[in-house]
């Protein structure tokens, strides 16, 4: 098993090593460049309100590439399969849900890289910065949401790159029917906001993107 | 004799403007009496009037009496008593003794149906409310407008606000420590790093001299209040060139204009204001209030040391104290969240590998 999951990970780390090393350097950067500045030891009181501002800024960078990451990484994962219609897929002597299993800890496995680069950049940029009192930094809290964030993108992604385009089509078709019942519902003039509840669903408490909510913030009180 | 007769008509000639000014006084006295009495009865017309006005709105209204709390509202599925029955207790350990006082000014509510388009009369005393508001919207109504008792201006000025009974008091505490912490002020700094006399001043509990020095420490301070939030203010043409000085780092420009504004804005909201004052209330037991309103004329800070029975020191220690600790909670990912992240995930990998390898 080891050894079908080595050859797994070596094709998929051929078709994404690019969107791997670029999605490392950018974990790894962000946190650096968000507090650049913060380690003058000369920082005053009005400087904690700026870096606060600076810091809110870069963090919306870090849910866009999780996201990013987890899209191109699943794509990648499943291209060349869809590309030879799976005839390679189907020659191979292993059940289907082993062979995605396989595909699915592969990808796994190379997202652990800009994880990591998060943790190590947010660590180094909290500790080579000098924040004003009453400020704190959270580098692990950081990266273990960016990681949770990578892991359910790119579980979305992969799901729906797997899947047929019969699936893709309904799927597609799911979207086109929220919109249209909304567009409906609003002509009728009920007061019945689905898109919000729909929202509610999918980014509140346990909805699948919940991880993506909340404050991607390097630094705060 | 032609002196003596010089002399008398000199006198007539005096006297005649002097006469003149005399009877002009006369006159305007009785035009102020007449003013005055105008006014009272002016008063009198305007009192009668709210009174049929309340007579107007309470009528076939049913009264409402939970502890000090009385509501005259018209018949509806609006919650107010239950409401009444959890605000009593709040209201109660904010006011102490002072709360009974609330029985002399009661709420008058006229409840109303929010889903029909038919007029109603317009009543002007009183709130008119949807009967729709569950309990805890009923409730967060009655204590975000209950009328504090006995407040005077002075207290009122310093607080920027009517204190009032809160909800969510812990949620009021955090906000005050990302204030301290995130002030653009040196002065509030050193007050988060326990310098109390800078508290004080930030608070404005001492007098109200030089404020400008005492809450803008440094320059660069100054110039970014002048620039940020004055810079349109000040961009007219009788003060551009000196805001165009101060936007080169000329301190004294800067200074200038910031003394020229009407009121120089404190660097803490009223949120530590309020904040301290509930504290004080606390320290003082039920009598605290009746403490704090009894003399409008006192400073404010001797007021909040004496409803606090406690030096004004321990008072302001106190109320960092409890700032500091409403610390908001360190930003870590909640263990559900991350339960949910791995199940969804899981899910998805499930669905990935359920679907069909047939895909020709």
């Amino acid at each position: 098993m080891t050894g079908k999951f080595r050859a797994v990970l070596y094709t998929q780390w051929k078709w994404s090593r690019l969107v791997i090393v670029l999605g490392t350097i950018a974990a790894l950067a962000i946190p650096v460049i968000s507090i650049q500045g913060a380690a003058r030891a000369d920082r005053g009181a009005l400087e904690a309100q700026e870096l606060l501002r600076a810091v809110q800024s870069w963090g919306t960078l870090y849910p866009l590439l999780a996201t990013a990451l987890g899209l191109l990484v699943a794509v990648a994962a499943w291209a060349a399969d869809h590309r030879g219609r799976h005839i390679h897929a189907l020659t191979l002597p292993l059940p289907r849900w082993q062979y995605v299993l396989l595909r699915f800890g592969a990808g796994m496995l190379l997202l652990s890289f800009p994880i990591i680069a998060v943790l190590l950049g947010a660590t180094l940029a909290a500790l080579s910065a000098t924040l004003p009192p009453g400020l704190h930094a959270y580098p692990i809290a950081l990266a273990v949401r960016f990681a949770f964030a990578v892991v359910v993108a790119f579980a979305v992604f992969f799901a729906v790159s797997s899947g047929t385009a019969r699936t893709a089509g309904i799927i597609l078709g799911v979207i086109a029917a929220v919109i249209l019942a909304q567009v409906i519902v609003s002509m009728t003039g009920i007061d019945f906001d689905l898109f919000g509840q729909l929202q509610v669903l999918l980014l509140a408490g346990p909805g699948p993107l919940a991880v993506f909510t909340g404050r991607w913030m390097l630094v705060d009180v | 004799m032609s002196r003596l007769a010089a002399l008398a008509l000199s006198a007539t000639i005096l006297a005649a403007p002097l006469a003149a000014q005399d009877s002009q006084l006369v006159r305007m006295r009785a035009r102020a009496d007449s003013l005055l009495r105008s006014w009272r009865e002016a008063a009198l017309l305007a009192d009668v009037a709210d009174s049929l006005e309340r007579v107007r709105a309470t009528a076939g209204a049913d009264t409402i009496t939970v502890g000090g709390l009385r509501i005259i509202a018209n018949r509806s599925p609006l919650p107010l008593r239950q409401a009444a029955e959890r605000a009593w207790p709040i209201v109660d350990s904010l006011y102490g003794s002072a709360a009974l006082e609330l029985l002399n000014r009661p709420w008058i509510i006229r409840a109303v149906d929010p889903d029909t388009a038919v007029p109603r009369t317009v009543l002007h005393e009183g709130l008119e409310i949807p009967w729709d508001l569950d309990l805890n919207q009923t409730t967060t109504m009655l204590l975000s407008t209950v009328g504090a008792p006995r407040l005077d201006q002075r207290l009122l000025d310093w607080l920027s606000a009517v204190p009032r009974p809160a909800w969510n008091e812990e949620q009021g505490a955090r906000n005050v420590y990302v204030q301290l912490v995130t002030a653009p002020s040196e002065a509030v700094r050193r007050c988060f790093l326990d310098e109390i006399s800078r508290c004080r001043d930030v608070l404005q509990l001492d007098d109200s001299a030089d404020l400008l020095s005492r809450w803008y420490i440094t320059p660069a301070e100054r110039e970014a209040l002048v620039t940020g939030a004055f810079g349109d203010y000040f961009a007219r043409p009788a003060t551009a060139p000196t805001l165009q000085r101060c936007r080169e780092h000329d301190d004294d420009a800067c200074v200038r204009l910031l003394r020229a504004l009407p009121t120089l804005p404190p660097p803490l909201f009223h949120g530590p204001r309020m904040l301290l004052l509930r504290e004080a209330l606390r320290a003082g037991g039920r009598d605290a209030y009746s403490r704090l309103v009894a003399d409008p004329s006192a400073p404010i800070g001797a007021r909040l040391a004496s409803a606090a029975a406690i030096p004004l020191d321990s008072l302001v220690a106190r109320w960092r104290a409890r700032a500091l600790a409403a610390r908001p909670a360190s930003l870590v990912v909640p263990w559900w969240a991350g339960v949910f992240a791995m199940v969804w995930t899981a899910i998805f990998a499930l669905c990935a590998s359920r679907s069909s390898r047939w895909r020709l």
